[in-house]
């Protein structure tokens, strides 16, 4: 039972391990900029929805680091599918499409949650306080189960490594910027408002915001987290259910 | 011997072009069979088909009595498959290589370490077990691709140009290993190649793919029996000219005739190519 999830694991976890301290370097070096440009930078003069930036930055951090984990997979989805051809191997195996999926997806939580554990090891540090409650762990999970899901169905889809980073540049990077990890979406002006409302993160942003920082979750916000994670695992689904080698 | 495979109308379209035309066969357990045609000529595209990594635009392809694509997860079991490229994992060792196809085809846990240990064994690699793939050379990495399809005990095993871009003495290991399998684990065998050498050397039964079709099939000798045993060249400035006869005493009475610089030899799998599709295989 579960061979697939179980084999795709062995494979990453494996892989993961023997590159885990470049690996942990990497996650952690860009929040920790962040976090010192911005955190120290504006320290408490700043305030940002009633909150000292710092504590206000944290959680956006926590969301843009471990969307960048989870559906960072997508690239590495494609080195094993177009250059190693490992991906060959399931498909070949007597395993579901499902099994292929949830083995990538639970790899890119798992990557996603290890990010998210670094920021609450820079909140440590940096002093600021969080509110650690049950809703904040069921929203991580929902977001990183989200972004991988459109990881790996972004590393199905495209066609090639550089398509890859085009989708990165075009859609990852505007969202990380807009959707709330920085500011709060609310002052941007109604076109660009009415955008950054239709994309998931700034829905992961609100909630997790809410969930660390003691603010009121919106249980719209946390419906479409579901939503939209639902629609990417369908997808990844059937992006899987229809590659050919 | 028990039908394993059988393969009927099997057709794939890509958007400008057909790669397989329709193409008929059956495979028995334990038998050798290759797919013998010029790269390009759908071989390729036929394994894949056969291994579900292509889905077919039409035709059907039935292991032991049952369609593979409505029955997917258990024909899986049936089929080993060595691809022409390598698709080992280069961060992982040896072991661990074989431990993620081991998972994957569900081998319980407690017969992996022993079936892995044979495997190495049997490819030759037990001293480089925990050594990561990426320092293996090109014959080793083929090895362990091979051994590693054998795992599951799978009842025909499918070997895409398994000695493409080898050098010789690499090749010839790789036959030995190969004839072995066969031989010892009596295993039914589909191995593409457009070495004729190859497919001469190992083959039972050898079908001739050309434009994605099959336009002969049978023994080796059987093959060449069909065009004639015995070749006389004849070497014109700029082409060379092949003649077939049913006799040596044939081919000498018309050898005699001959006012260019002539040659008689023994027919081979590439004339019966050249006599059946007017071209080489080797080009």
């Amino acid at each position: 039972m579960f061979n697939g999830i179980k084999g795709v694991l062995y494979r990453e976890l494996n892989v993961y391990r023997k590159r885990a301290g470049k690996q942990l370097l990497a996650t952690s070096l860009s929040p920790l900029l962040f976090l010192i440009a911005f955190g120290w930078g504006f320290g408490d003069r700043v305030m940002a929805e009633g909150l000292p930036y710092i504590t206000f930055l944290i959680p956006g951090l926590i969301t843009m680091s471990s969307l960048n984990q989870s559906y960072g997979i997508a690239q590495e989805i494609n080195i094993t599918r177009f250059y190693f051809h490992l991906f060959d191997e399931y498909l070949i195996a007597p395993v579901t499409h499902i099994e292929i999926v949830l083995g990538e997806i639970l790899y890119g939580m798992f990557k996603g949650l290890l990010s998210t554990l670094l920021i609450f090891i820079y909140a440590t540090l940096f002093k600021v306080q969080l509110i650690l409650s049950p809703l904040f762990f069921i929203a991580i999970l929902i977001h990183t189960f989200l972004f991988a899901s459109l990881g790996t169905t972004m590393a199905m889809v495209v066609r090639d490594h550089g398509s890859q980073a085009t989708v990165n540049t075009f859609v990852i990077t505007p969202m990380v910027f807009l959707c709330g990890t920085f500011f709060s979406v609310d002052k941007l002006p109604y076109l660009f408002k009415s955008i950054v409302y239709l994309l998931p993160l700034t829905y992961s942003t609100k909630v997790i915001r809410a969930s660390l920082t003691g603010g009121t979750v919106n249980p719209l916000y946390l419906s479409l987290m579901i939503i939209f994670a639902g629609l990417f695992f369908f997808s990844a689904y059937l992006a899987v259910k229809k590659v050919e080698a | 011997m028990r039908e394993i495979l059988q393969v009927k109308g099997l057709v794939k379209n890509f958007s400008k072009k057909t790669a397989v035309a329709g193409v008929d066969f059956t495979i028995s357990e334990g038998e050798f069979v290759g797919l013998l045609g010029p790269n390009g000529a759908g071989k390729t595209t036929t394994i894949k088909m056969l291994t579900g990594l292509l889905k077919p635009t039409e035709g059907e392809v039935i292991y032991y009595g049952r369609d593979f694509f409505r029955h997917a997860r258990e024909s899986k079991r049936f089929i080993g498959v060595v691809h022409q490229y390598s698709n080992l994992d280069r961060d992982l060792t040896a072991y661990e290589n074989l431990y993620l196809h081991c998972i994957l085809h569900g081998i319980p846990k407690i017969e992996r370490d022993s079936k892995i240990k044979e495997a190495l064994e049997f490819a030759g690699l037990t001293e480089y077990e925990d050594k990561e793939v990426k320092t293996f050379s090109g014959g080793m990495k083929r090895r362990l691709i091979i051994v590693r399809a054998l795992l599951h005990e799978p009842k025909i095993l499918y070997l895409d140009e398994p000695t493409v871009g080898l050098d010789p003495q690499i090749r010839r290991s790789l036959w030995d290993l190969i004839v072995k399998i066969n031989q010892i684990k009596s295993m039914a065998i589909l191995l593409t190649t457009h070495y004729i050498e190859e497919a001469e050397r190992l083959c039972q039964r050898v079908m001739i793919i050309n434009k994605g079709r099959i336009i002969s099939s049978g023994s080796p000798e059987q093959l060449k029996k069909g065009v004639g045993r015995y070749v006389l060249e004849i070497f014109y400035d700029d082409h060379i000219e092949e003649r077939f006869f049913s006799t040596r005493d044939e081919a000498l009475e018309e050898l005699r005739k001959c006012t260019l610089s002539c040659r008689i030899r023994e027919i081979t799998l590439e004339d019966v190519f050249l006599k059946l599709t007017g071209r080489r295989i080797n080009v």
